[in-house]
C-alpha cells in the first residue's frame, strides 16, 4: 500500500505588495498556492527578483502576506499576533541563511544553543548536551569552543545548520545556503542537509540558483515574476 | 556562559565585550560625568556645611520671646466704633516670658527640638576707666547653653567658667577695651544695675560684630543687672533639622502665642544664598547627568544599527521583542554601573588631591570635606538608572525592528 504523504505547510493565494497606498506600490507575489509535505526536500528556484526570498520570509513567519492564508501543521497563521508568531517560528521553523549570520560574540556551541536559550531563558547542561550532539552531527565537535569569526565559511554554515536543528523543527528554510561556498564546501553542506532530512524527516525548502543542486532535491518549484510557473518532481 | 544568568544578561555582556573600544569610551564618558557630580557634590556639601557651621554655631536655631507690645485702639462701649484715629507704637521694654518654666518644659518634650536654654538678653555698657562700650548682655544657664552654642569650643583664652562674678567676652571687645583674662570690667545696665565682673575667658565666634558686642554672664547675674529677677527674656532652641527651623518656629508660635524667630528669618540673605547655591549645583548636576545619558543613548543607538542583523537573527530564532529590548536595557545599566564605579574612584582621587592642595596660609584645610559612602552609593544607583533610562529609546528601537528588515540591515 502506498504511503500517504502528510501535509506540513499550505499556502493559499499568497500575495505580497510593498509600498501599499503609495504611487510606487508593487505586488511581488501574485497569489501563490503551494503545499509542502513532511520530510520533503524541495528546491525553490527562479531568477533574481522573482520573489523567492520574499516567499521564504513569509513561509518562515518573518514577514506577513498582504493577503492569502498560510497554515503550518494545520495552524492558520494569518490572525496570530506577534508574540504567537514568534513562538511558532522559534519552535516550528529553522533558518539557514546565505551569509551564515552566526552571532559573532558567541562560540559555535553557544550559537547552536541560542534557539533553546531564547526559548528557556537560561543555559543548562541539557542544552549543552543537545548542542554538542548537533555539532558532532555536522562534524564540528572539536570546534565547539571556537568563536564563529575564527571558522571557515563552510564550517560556519554547518554551525548554522546545527543551530537550525536545535529546536527539532519540522521545517527548515535555507536561503541560498551554499551561495557563498566553494564547490567542495557546497557539496558537503548539501549532503549534510540531505542526510538530516532523510534521518529525521525534517522538511527542507531550499532557495538556490544552483540547478545541479536543485536537481538533487525531491521537487523543484520554479518562481518567475511572483508566480509559480512550474513544479517538477525530480529523480532526486 | 554562566547558568545562573538570564540570556539577556549574557548577550548584553558579550555585546559590550565584543565592541570593547566603544564600550570603554562610553564607560569612561559616564565615569567622567559621575566623577564631576560626586566631586562637585562633596565640595559644595563641604562648603555649605562649613558656612552653615560658621553661622549656626554662634546662634540658636530659634529664639522665643514675648510678643511685641501693641497699643490697643480705644473704642466706644456702645457700638464698638473706634474713637481714636491715631495710634503710636509703644517702645519695647525687656520683659519676661510668662510662665517661662512651663514653656521650657513643653519645648523640651517636642520631638523636633533637640535642646532648650532660657536666657536673659538686654543692652548694657562695659566701663573701664574712661573707656566704655555698648554691649549685648546675655545671661545663660551654662549647662544648657552649650547645647545651643558650643561656647567652650570657642574659647581662645581663659576657661568656660561661669560663676556669679565671671564674664566671657569676645576677642574684639577685649582688644577694644585693652583687657585680658583675669582683668575686671564694670557692667552697667540700662535700668541702673551695676556690677564689676572678672573676665574668665575670651571667645571667638567667627563674627567680628558678635565678638565685639556679646558678653556672657550667669543667668542670675543678668537677671539682677536687667531687673528681670526670676524671669527670662528669651528661650533659645536647637532643632533636629536646621533647614526646618522656620516651620518649627511657626508651629511653636501657633502653640504658645510667643514670638518665634528662626535663624532662617534672622539670616534671610544668608539662607537665600545657601538655597541659590543648592539650586545652582542641582542644575549643574542635572545637566551633567543629562549629558551622560545622551552619551550612553547615542552609543547604544549606534550599537542597535550595528547589530541589526544579529537582532534579526535572534528574532528569526524565536527571540521576543521583550528579550531584544532587555539586552539593550541591560547594556545601558551595565555602562551606568561601571561608569559610576570608575567615576567614584576618580572623584575620590580628586577629593584627596583637593585636600592636599586647598589649604589656608597657615596650613590648615580650607574647609573640611567629609565624603560619605552614601554619596557613592547614590551616585552608583543614579548612574545605573540613568544608563537604563538612556537605553530605553535604543532598546525600543531594537525591539520594534521587523526581523526581515533587521536581517537585510
Amino acid at each position: 500500500m502506498a504511503e500517504v504523504a502528510e501535509e506540513l505547510l499550505r499556502l493559499t493565494g499568497i500575495r505580497k505588495s510593498f509600498g501599499i497606498g503609495t504611487p510606487t506600490e508593487t505586488e511581488i507575489l501574485h497569489g501563490i498556492d503551494l503545499v509542502l509535505e513532511k520530510g520533503e526536500f524541495v528546491a525553490l528556484i527562479g531568477p533574481s527578483g522573482s520573489g523567492k526570498s520574499t516567499l521564504l520570509n513569509i513561509i518562515g513567519l518573518l514577514d506577513r502576506p498582504t493577503s492569502g492564508a498560510l497554515r503550518i501543521e494545520g495552524t492558520d497563521t494569518t490572525m496570530l499576533d506577534d508574540a504567537r508568531l514568534t513562538s511558532l517560528r522559534g519552535h516550528r521553523v529553522g533558518f539557514v541563511f546565505q551569509s551564515h549570520y552566526l552571532i559573532s560574540a558567541f562560540t559555535a556551541l553557544e550559537n547552536v544553543m541560542m534557539p533553546m536559550l531564547l526559548d528557556r531563558g537560561r543555559p543548562d547542561a541539557a542544552m549543552r548536551t543537545v548542542a554538542r550532539d548537533l555539532l558532532a552531527r555536522v562534524g564540528l565537535a572539536e570546534w565547539a569552543d571556537h568563536l564563529a569569526s575564527n571558522m571557515s565559511g563552510g564550517q560556519q554554515q554547518r554551525v548554522a545548520i546545527a543551530r537550525a536543528l536545535a529546536m527539532s523543527p519540522p521545517l527548515i528554510l535555507a536561503d541560498e545556503p551554499t551561495g557563498n561556498l566553494d564547490t567542495k564546501a557546497t557539496d558537503s553542506v548539501f549532503a549534510l542537509m540531505r542526510e538530516i532530512s532523510a534521518a529525521s524527516g525534517t522538511t527542507f525548502l531550499l532557495v538556490t540558483h544552483n540547478l545541479a543542486l536543485a536537481h538533487q532535491c525531491d521537487r523543484i518549484i520554479e518562481l518567475v515574476d511572483g508566480q509559480v510557473v512550474a513544479t517538477v518532481a525530480t529523480s532526486g | 556562559m554562566n547558568d545562573l544568568l538570564p540570556f539577556e544578561w549574557i548577550a548584553a555582556v558579550r555585546f559590550l565585550r565584543e565592541g570593547r573600544l566603544q564600550s570603554i569610551f562610553i564607560i569612561v564618558g559616564a565615569a567622567i560625568g559621575v566623577a564631576v557630580i560626586v566631586f562637585m557634590s562633596a565640595l559644595l556639601d563641604g562648603l555649605q556645611a562649613n558656612l552653615f557651621k560658621r553661622v549656626l554655631s554662634s546662634q540658636p536655631h530659634i529664639v522665643l520671646q514675648r510678643p511685641q507690645q501693641i497699643a490697643q485702639p480705644q473704642r466706644s462701649d456702645a457700638d464698638g466704633t473706634q474713637v481714636l484715629m491715631a495710634q503710636q507704637k509703644p517702645s519695647q521694654r525687656i520683659s519676661s516670658i510668662d510662665q517661662w518654666q512651663k514653656v521650657r518644659d513643653e519645648m523640651a518634650l517636642r520631638p523636633d527640638v533637640l535642646a532648650v536654654s532660657p536666657s536673659v538678653t538686654g543692652p548694657a555698657f562695659v566701663l573701664r576707666g574712661d573707656a566704655s562700650q555698648s554691649i549685648s548682655l546675655v545671661g545663660i544657664d551654662p549647662e544648657n547653653y552649650i547645647k545651643i552654642v558650643p561656647l567652650p569650643d570657642k574659647i581662645t583664652a581663659g576657661t568656660y567658667r561661669m560663676t556669679n562674678t565671671d564674664m566671657l567676652i569676645g576677642i574684639q571687645l577685649a582688644e577694644d577695651m585693652g583687657v585680658q583674662v583675669g582683668d575686671k570690667l564694670r557692667v552697667s545696665s540700662a535700668n541702673g544695675g551695676n556690677l564689676t565682673l572678672m573676665i574668665a575667658g575670651l571667645f571667638d565666634l567667627g563674627n567680628r560684630a558678635v565678638n565685639q558686642r556679646n558678653v556672657y554672664v550667669l543667668l542670675s547675674t543678668a537677671q539682677n543687672l536687667t531687673g528681670l529677677v526670676g524671669g527670662v527674656s528669651t528661650i533659645d532652641l536647637t532643632v533636629q533639622v536646621p533647614f526646618d527651623a522656620e516651620l518649627v518656629a511657626q508651629s511653636i508660635a501657633g502653640d504658645t502665642g510667643l514670638q518665634a524667630l528662626s535663624w532662617i528669618a534672622t539670616n534671610n540673605q544668608f539662607f537665600l544664598g545657601l538655597n541659590a547655591q543648592k539650586y545652582s549645583s542641582q542644575m549643574i548636576r542635572l545637566f551633567v547627568g543629562l549629558s551622560v545619558a545622551a552619551g550612553i543613548a547615542s552609543v547604544l543607538v549606534v550599537s542597535v544599527v550595528q547589530r541589526s542583523k544579529e537582532i534579526g537573527i535572534l528574532r528569526a530564532m524565536g527571540g521576543s521583542r521583550g528579550q531584544v529590548m532587555r539586552i539593550f536595557l541591560v547594556q545601558g545599566g551595565i555602562v551606568g554601573l561601571f561608569g559610576s564605579v570608575l567615576g567614584s574612584a576618580m572623584a575620590a582621587g580628586l577629593l584627596l588631591l583637593w585636600r592636599l592642595v586647598a589649604k589656608n596660609p597657615d596650613g590648615t584645610p580650607m574647609f573640611i570635606i567629609t565624603v560619605s559612602v552614601q554619596l557613592f552609593l547614590w551616585a552608583a544607583l543614579l548612574a545605573t538608572l540613568t544608563g537604563l533610562a538612556a537605553a530605553v529609546t535604543p532598546a525600543l528601537r531594537a525591539a520594534r525592528l521587523q526581523p526581515v528588515e533587521a536581517i537585510r540591515g
